[in-house]
């Protein structure tokens, strides 16, 4: 005899929740004698490649990752990761397009070194015989084109590690750090943060904070911002640091949703300048007469408001939706929405996950899309299109096997696309280009999670 | 536990085999010798000594005393483990010697999880009552066996503590195919199942029994009674989300004699009732 109902009835429900109850409390030996306890996990192994593309032959990058996870039991967990970048590919240098061709200087040339003190003479864009100590390799853009380095490249080594147990009756710490490497720049962040749970668990309060020691080796020299670029006017190395602090509270709001705020505030000092940005100047007709270095304040202070929500609309469904607002004092204020839903595809152990994620922002109050030679020079100024007024979209999905007990694969798509607000110029010579022509990249991910 | 354990696994490195099964043996071990009745030393032993002295007991035995008085009050005081007292009057053998009225009266005075006094941590078991954790010992034993090896070993696990099993996922060649034992016959298999993921407990059996006058006394003893249950099948067997749902459910069933179809299947699960 063989049946099967689809609802288990009210005396089995009472069961099951005992039988979880049961099942989820520690085993302790009765004495030393006995076999230990065991509630230790295997190492959680992660790792992930991930292939990101800019439009235009712009950024290309693949990123292997390497994640590591070990719970030692009674909540005591130490996470650990590698990651490896490659980037290759033009990055914007912040001229606007013009409808003749443009010869700019690469910054990422080899440096030679001064030997017996004789200057190494080369010719700038306009033709000056300049003497230096780097060589510079010369790139020109076509008509109509936005301007970007194509012989950009650059590896990043990060490494970054970070450890959490609870102390107290219900209290959680967590401490970590990481380091960054680039040829340009190296990067280390120590962070802390404690939480405490209220309320049967139902409320989680948290702070943390973290610093940030960045030093930046400009490649060739940091640039002497406002001034000429084709003077190649350039001065030595530049850090800078980032203080900051997150303030959150966790909260059950019933049994299928969990809700989280979030309140940051970091604030930044040093050279916050782009080192390879530049602004194109132009006359009343929107004819070049130069480019001019870029020039960021040397402060800037953030801070941001986080409201993200997990509900569980069935057993098998989760719904993930966040809204963050930004403010900053160099005026970028952003608004993001992001969702998230996940179910399965027929069979429980695959599950499609659709990604939507909406933002704007507004420009940085020193954002020029290009400089009228007519005005005063500003004081700061940057054409860098992250600091432009634009909306951005987000489309993607994942794919996820789960595979044997706790490993699964995974495979993630998502294309993004950005739309500056300020496109086009009125100038007579500028009519008809569009100026920044925003982003669109692809990004496809391939992750694998193993425990040994 | 009496009875033919074993860890199954899909892998070609035998010295994990070796390993894991060797950790599922201990965590068995572990788990008797610290509840079994039979162990002088164990918790429930020192329990049963205690004089109606309140003892403080550990957290793992707490939740099993917690889950035993959920399971109580469930079942409307069906399942107890104050039960063990009655077996001083009941012998199933095989023999056809009935117990008096007056006997098996006596020892109801002597059973009732209600006279515990459970306080967790500390529980008192008055003088003259014992407890036993038997009933639910080996599912939860299966179930603990299961998540010490699935932590460490990545693909499909089977436990069989005896014909109680549980299993955290299907091998890759389908389901796991179980034979039940059939009452009355000699251990052939007669009953193959499919198992996935969960657990299957039966509860029921051939050998212990009292007939008289052609009616046969199985094994199961309804406290509040004092008499095993009439009517109840021969064997349940439940497949439910872990070895000891299972089993309760089983137990719970046979307690429920000529019932035990009409409640299992109130209860939603898959189960095989042989009457």
């Amino acid at each position: 005899m063989q049946l099967k109902k689809p609802t288990p009835g009210a005396l089995r429900l009472g069961l099951m929740a005992a039988s979880c109850s049961l099942l989820s409390t520690p085993a302790f030996a009765q004495s030393a004698g006995d076999v230990p306890a065991e509630d230790e996990t295997p190492w959680q192994f992660d790792t992930g490649l991930l292939y990101y593309k800019e439009n235009d032959g712009r950024v290309t990058t693949t990123e292997p990752v390497i994640g590591l996870r070990k719970d030692f039991g009674d909540e005591q967990v130490l996470n650990m990761g590698l990651g490896f970048d490659s980037l290759s590919g033009g990055s914007p240098n912040g001229a606007i397009p013009l409808k003749k061709a443009q010869t700019f200087a690469s910054p990422s040339g080899t440096i030679l070194s001064n030997v017996g003190g004789t200057p190494v003479t080369y010719t700038t864009p306009s033709g000056q015989t300049v003497a230096q100590l780097s060589k510079i390799t010369l790139y020109t853009i076509e008509p109509g084109q936005l301007p970007a380095d194509p012989g950009f490249h650059d590896t990043r080594i990060a490494l970054n590690a970070d450890w959490s147990e609870p102390f107290g009756d219900a209290n959680h710490y967590t401490i970590g750090g990481s380091l960054s490497h680039e040829l340009d720049f190296v990067s280390a962040v120590m962070n802390g943060a404690v939480s405490r749970d209220f309320n049967e668990k139902n409320t989680t309060v948290g702070l943390g904070l973290n610093v940030e020691l960045d030093s930046v080796k400009p490649i060739g020299g940091a640039p002497v911002p406002r001034t000429d670029y084709r003077m190649l006017d350039k001065l030595g190395n530049h850090s800078k640091d980032v203080l900051g602090g997150l303030l959150s509270v966790t909260q059950v709001m019933s049994r299928t949703w969990i809700a989280q705020f979030n309140y940051s505030y970091d604030t930044s000092h040093g050279y916050l300048t782009d080192p390879y940005k530049i602004l194109s100047v132009v006359d009343a007709a929107g004819s070049l007469t130069d480019y001019r270095f870029e020039s960021r304040p040397d402060k800037r202070t953030r801070q941001a408001l986080y409201w993200g929500n997990k509900v569980a609309l069935s057993d098998s469904m989760v719904l993930d939706v966040s809204f963050r607002h930004g403010t900053d004092d160099w005026s970028v204020h952003s608004n993001t929405v992001d969702g998230r839903l996940r179910f399965p595809l027929g069979n429980p152990d695959i599950y499609l996950e659709p990604h939507l994620r909406w933002y704007h922002q507004t420009a940085a109050s020193f954002y020029h899309l290009y400089l009228d030679a007519a005005d005063t020079l500003p004081e700061y100024m940057s054409a860098d299109p992250r600091l432009a007024e634009f909306s951005a979209i987000t489309v993607g999905a994942k794919l996820g096997f789960m595979l044997e007990d706790k490993a699964e694969i995974n495979f993630r798509i998502e294309v993004y696309k950005q739309d500056p607000t300020q496109t086009s110029s009125s100038l007579p010579l500028l009519s008809g280009l569009d100026l920044n022509p925003g982003l669109r990249t692809v990004i496809f991910q391939v992750g694998w999670r193993h425990g040994f | 536990m009496a009875s033919p354990c074993e860890v199954l696994l899909e892998t070609t490195d035998a010295g994990l085999a070796a390993r894991l099964g060797a950790r599922a043996a201990a965590e068995a071990h572990r788990i008797e010798a610290k509840f079994s009745r039979y162990r002088p030393d164990s918790v429930v032993s020192r329990l049963n000594r205690s004089n109606g002295d309140p003892v403080e007991v550990d957290a793992e035995t707490a939740a099993l005393i917690d889950f035993a008085a959920r399971c109580h009050s469930l079942s409307d005081g069906a399942f107890d483990i104050t039960s063990g007292v009655l077996r001083a009057a009941w012998r199933f053998d095989g023999s056809n010697r009935l117990p008096t009225t007056a006997e098996v009266d006596a020892l109801r005075a002597r059973v009732g999880f209600t006279r515990l006094g459970w306080s967790a941590p500390r529980l008192t078991v008055p003088a003259g009552m014992e407890i036993d954790l038997g009933g639910i010992g080996k599912e939860y034993a299966v179930d603990r066996a299961l998540g010490l090896v699935a932590h460490r070993f990545p693909g499909a696990v089977l436990v069989n503590f005896g014909g109680d099993l549980a299993a955290n996922g299907a091998p890759a060649t389908g389901p796991w195919v179980i034979g039940v034992e059939r009452p009355g016959t000699d251990r052939a298999a007669r009953l193959l199942l499919d198992l996935s993921r969960g657990g299957l407990a039966t509860s029921g059996d051939t050998h212990r029994f009292i007939e008289v006058g052609g009616v046969r006394y199985g094994h199961i003893l309804d406290v509040r009674s004092g008499w095993p249950v009439r009517d109840a099948p021969r064997s349940v067997t439940v497949a439910a989300s872990s070895c000891i749902e299972a089993g309760m459910l089983a137990t719970l069933a046979m307690l429920r004699g000529p019932g035990a179809e009409a409640f299992l299947e109130e209860q939603g699960v898959e189960f095989w009732c042989l009457r």
